[in-house]
């Protein structure tokens, strides 16, 4: 749990009351003020281009053709040249969205909707996006890890290597990679550096870079 | 059939090679028998022995083409008849047989007679043909008997035995059988030849052309025959050069009657012809063009049905003037009528080929085939592009029903799943509030099998239809899709911009079937998809490196192939064993102005 000076201002746009609802309430119960709820991705769009807005959480299908709205406005927002953190939900893990998501820049992330039932991990996911970090759901990450390849890269790595993997896919720095499997951080940077190594990517000094290197290998596997 | 054909062949061989014996013979008997002062001219003889040659000749080719057995039956008798009158001194000494071969020496008249009288059809049609026929029977008759019982041995002809059956003598009586007898011939033979004569002349061109041979030397015959009985009545001695006219015309009958049977033959050798264009689908105005030449009747209209209006017109859709009730023209009608009957055609045709009804029956079965062959062929075409157009409906359909369950699974039961875990994970916080760990553990539990519900709801939803399909299209779904193959996949995907969704839920469940059947089946180590827009067509082709083999009937393989080919693509399988499987699919793409 991270203490900011004063609660980060979210805004929700789903288009199932029910779960709007929910989500604002586990996000209120982690100490987050929610400020707008709102129904589509368009009016989600002009609550933020209103201002005082920190972070977005989005369903990504939504009125009017339920397909990838929420992505569109995600899209919307940063050719707008908006920075705030942007979360989107869905009920589906699906990798394809998930690169497109970060490839639309810093301070995102995707999430299965499920995560709902786990309080901390949605509104760590807030926080991390509206400091501008990178989230991606573990299942994306595991779905992508267990594609198959005749010359997979991937066979590399060490089992530890792999798992250091999985988590900077996930948008883990590397302070949370070595709070998360209990390494010392000198450890999980010689790891890290061994991984870009050996599977051929550029040291990014940019935190949402690194994810978006580590998912676009693992997804063109 | 061939060994009974070929029996039928000799055993009338036979018969033919019997009565030009006998009938060769009794010439030459006849001739040798006469004293050399009375013979009559070797040329004449010659002629005369011919004649009967040229009736068997005939009756062997009548045999083969006649419309019936009839006309060849009286032929081959011809010659048993053909007594030459010499031939009486041969068995001048036998009382009891030269009064019965004098009582038939002319029935070879009444041979010929009926032979005419049965022409073209071989059988006797009309009430006057009959009594023609029966009076020449039954003088034929009276003549014989009249013979038989009064007839004294003729000096002039031979010095006959006495005949043994007179039952006495009455010359005056026997002269007027015998020259009655032959004046009734000679008037039936020109009632025969008026009839033909008058038919000829009403005729159309193509029945004269049949028989313009036939009532010519019938006439030739008839004319002849009636100048000798004149010349016999008034017992003079008959004229040399009649005489030989009188057989040329006689030995001409046959021979007329077998050309116009074999011209008639010929005609419907052109209605099969007729059937030939019929089978290539020509239309009506070839039709009765075609129709007109195969009867060499240029008068020939066709009028069709006019189903609409109730009425028959012509290709031109100019209604028929022609009264059908008018029996009595030059016209005969011919209607003909579908199997069900439904009238198809009027065809209007000469009078004169009424008399050929096998020929106009070739001509209504050739038109009815026409017309049903074409009319099955439109139901057959319109019944495929209704069940076409319904089968694409269904599969329609089908995927518009199975993003229906997606979206009722995703804004239904996984929304509430979802709201269900959030309100578990409440409860079990409040539970901790309050220190009730245990129900917390229980309501962990609970979540993470919820969450493992969910999990399988996903898995299902999203192989009823997934939504990365709807939003991404073949562009990211497949991709997605052989991310989730065990084999690695290669994949090729040149689809820009979106498809109409038919095509793109065809092309993705055929490639997530084909990918299964890898995964199960192939034992490959390596697949490949490649998928291309080229020309508006579609092209999938799904490879592996597997054991092929693969039957193109396994069961999910023909569901995707019904698929494919509900929306008029095609599938094929090439999978020779040991050799991986290459699966090709072509989908049209419909232009989107089209839809």
């Amino acid at each position: 749990m991270v203490e900011a000076s004063r609660p980060l201002r979210v805004a929700i746009a789903d288009d199932a009351l029910l779960l709007r609802e929910g989500i604002a309430k586990v996000l209120e119960g982690g100490g987050l003020d929610v400020v707008a709820s709102v129904g589509t991705g368009d009016e989600l769009v002009e609550t933020v281009r209103a201002g005082g807005i920190d972070a977005a959480v989005l369903d990504i299908r939504m009125p009017p053709s339920f397909r990838d709205e929420g992505i569109l406005a995600l899209e919307e927002l940063r050719a707008g040249g908006s920075t705030i953190g942007v979360l989107l939900l869905s009920m589906y893990a699906t990798p394809e969205y998930a690169l497109r998501v970060m490839g639309a820049g810093s301070g995102t992330g995707y999430l299965l909707k499920e995560r709902v039932s786990e309080p901390q991990t949605l509104v760590r996911a807030v926080e991390t996006v509206a400091s501008g970090g990178s989230v991606v759901d573990p299942e994306v990450v595991e779905q992508l890890v267990h594609r198959t390849r005749a010359d997979d890269p991937l066979s590399r790595l060490t089992e530890r290597e792999r798992s250091v993997l999985e988590l900077m896919a996930q948008g883990y720095s590397n302070g949370g990679i070595a709070q998360t499997l209990f390494l010392g951080l000198k450890t999980v940077e010689t790891h890290v550096r061994s991984i870009l190594q050996k599977l051929d990517l550029e040291e990014s000094p940019e935190h949402h870079r690194r994810v978006l290197a580590v998912l676009t290998l693992l997804g063109a596997r | 059939m061939a060994p009974g054909r070929k029996g039928r062949i000799i055993r009338r061989s036979i018969t033919i090679g019997i009565v030009v014996a006998l009938s060769l013979g009794m010439e030459v008997a006849g001739f040798v028998a006469t004293p050399a002062a009375e013979r009559p001219e070797v040329g004449y003889t010659t002629l005369h022995a011919i004649v009967p040659l040229v009736f068997a000749a005939c009756a062997g080719v009548a045999w083969a083409i006649g419309p019936s057995r009839v006309p060849a039956r009286l032929m081959v008798l011809f010659p048993v008849f053909w007594i030459p009158v010499p031939f009486l001194r041969v068995v001048e000494g036998l009382g009891w047989l030269w009064p019965l071969l004098y009582g038939v020496h002319l029935w070879w008249g009444v041979l010929t007679g009926v032979l005419v009288l049965l022409y073209p059809r071989g059988d006797l049609d009309g009430r006057l043909a009959r009594w023609v026929a029966g009076i020449a029977f039954g003088a034929s008759l009276v003549f014989l008997l009249g013979t038989v019982l009064l007839a004294q041995p003729p000096e002039e002809i031979c010095s006959c035995a006495p005949n043994p059956y007179a039952v006495g003598e009455a010359p005056v009586l026997y002269a007027a059988i015998d020259i009655g007898y032959r004046l009734v011939g000679v008037l039936l033979a020109l009632v025969i030849a008026a009839r033909l004569l008058v038919r000829w002349v009403r005729g159309s061109v193509p029945a004269r052309t049949v028989a313009f041979l036939m009532p010519l030397a019938l006439f030739a015959w008839a004319t002849t025959l009636a100048a000798q009985a004149v010349t016999y009545a008034a017992s003079g001695t008959a004229d040399q050069v009649l005489a030989t006219v009188s057989l040329v015309a006689i030995a001409s009958i046959p021979v007329s009657f077998v050309a116009g049977i074999a011209h008639t033959r010929n005609m419907r050798a052109r209605v099969a012809d007729l059937m030939r264009i019929t089978r290539e689908g020509a239309d009506r105005g070839l039709w009765a063009e075609s129709l007109a030449r195969t009867l060499r009747d240029a008068s020939v209209r066709v009028y069709w049905w006019d189903e609409e209006r109730g009425r028959y017109a012509d290709a031109s859709g100019e209604p028929i003037v022609h009264d059908p009730a008018d029996r009595h023209g030059d016209h005969g009608l011919l209607p003909v009528a579908s199997p069900t009957g439904m009238p198809i055609a009027l065809i209007r045709h000469d009078r004169v080929l009424t008399d050929n009804m096998r020929l106009l029956d070739g001509v209504s079965s050739a038109l009815r085939l026409s017309v049903d062959n074409g009319r099955l062929r439109s139901e057959i075409e319109r019944t495929l592009d209704q069940v076409r157009q319904s089968r694409a409906r269904i599969v329609e359909a089908g995927d518009e029903a199975r993003r229906r369950i997606e979206r009722d699974l995703h804004d239904g039961a996984q929304q509430r799943l979802v709201s269900l875990g959030m309100r578990l994970r409440l409860a079990a916080n409040q539970a901790r509030d309050r220190g009730m760990e245990p129900l917390g553990v229980e309501l962990d539990g609970n979540i993470a099998m919820l969450n493992d519900a969910l999990k399988e709801l996903r898995e299902l939803a999203h192989g009823i239809h997934p939504s990365l399909l709807s939003s991404g299209g073949l562009a990211l779904a497949v991709p997605e899709l052989a991310g989730r193959c065990p084999v690695p996949v290669e994949i090729d995907v040149q689809a820009e911009g979106r498809l109409p969704e038919v095509v793109e839920s065809t092309a993705y469940f055929a490639v997530a079937e084909s990918l299964a059947n890898i995964a199960k089946h192939a034992q490959a180590t390596r697949a490949w998809v490649r998928a291309h827009l080229v020309d508006g067509v579609l092209e999938i082709v799904v490879r592996d490196n597997g054991v092929g083999g693969a039957a193109p009937d396994g069961g999910g393989m023909l569901g995707i192939a019904d698929r494919v080919d509900a929306v008029g693509g095609d599938l094929a399988i090439d999978s020779p064993r040991g050799a991986g499987t290459t699966i090709t699919i072509r989908i049209p793409v419909p232009s989107p102005a089209a839809g």
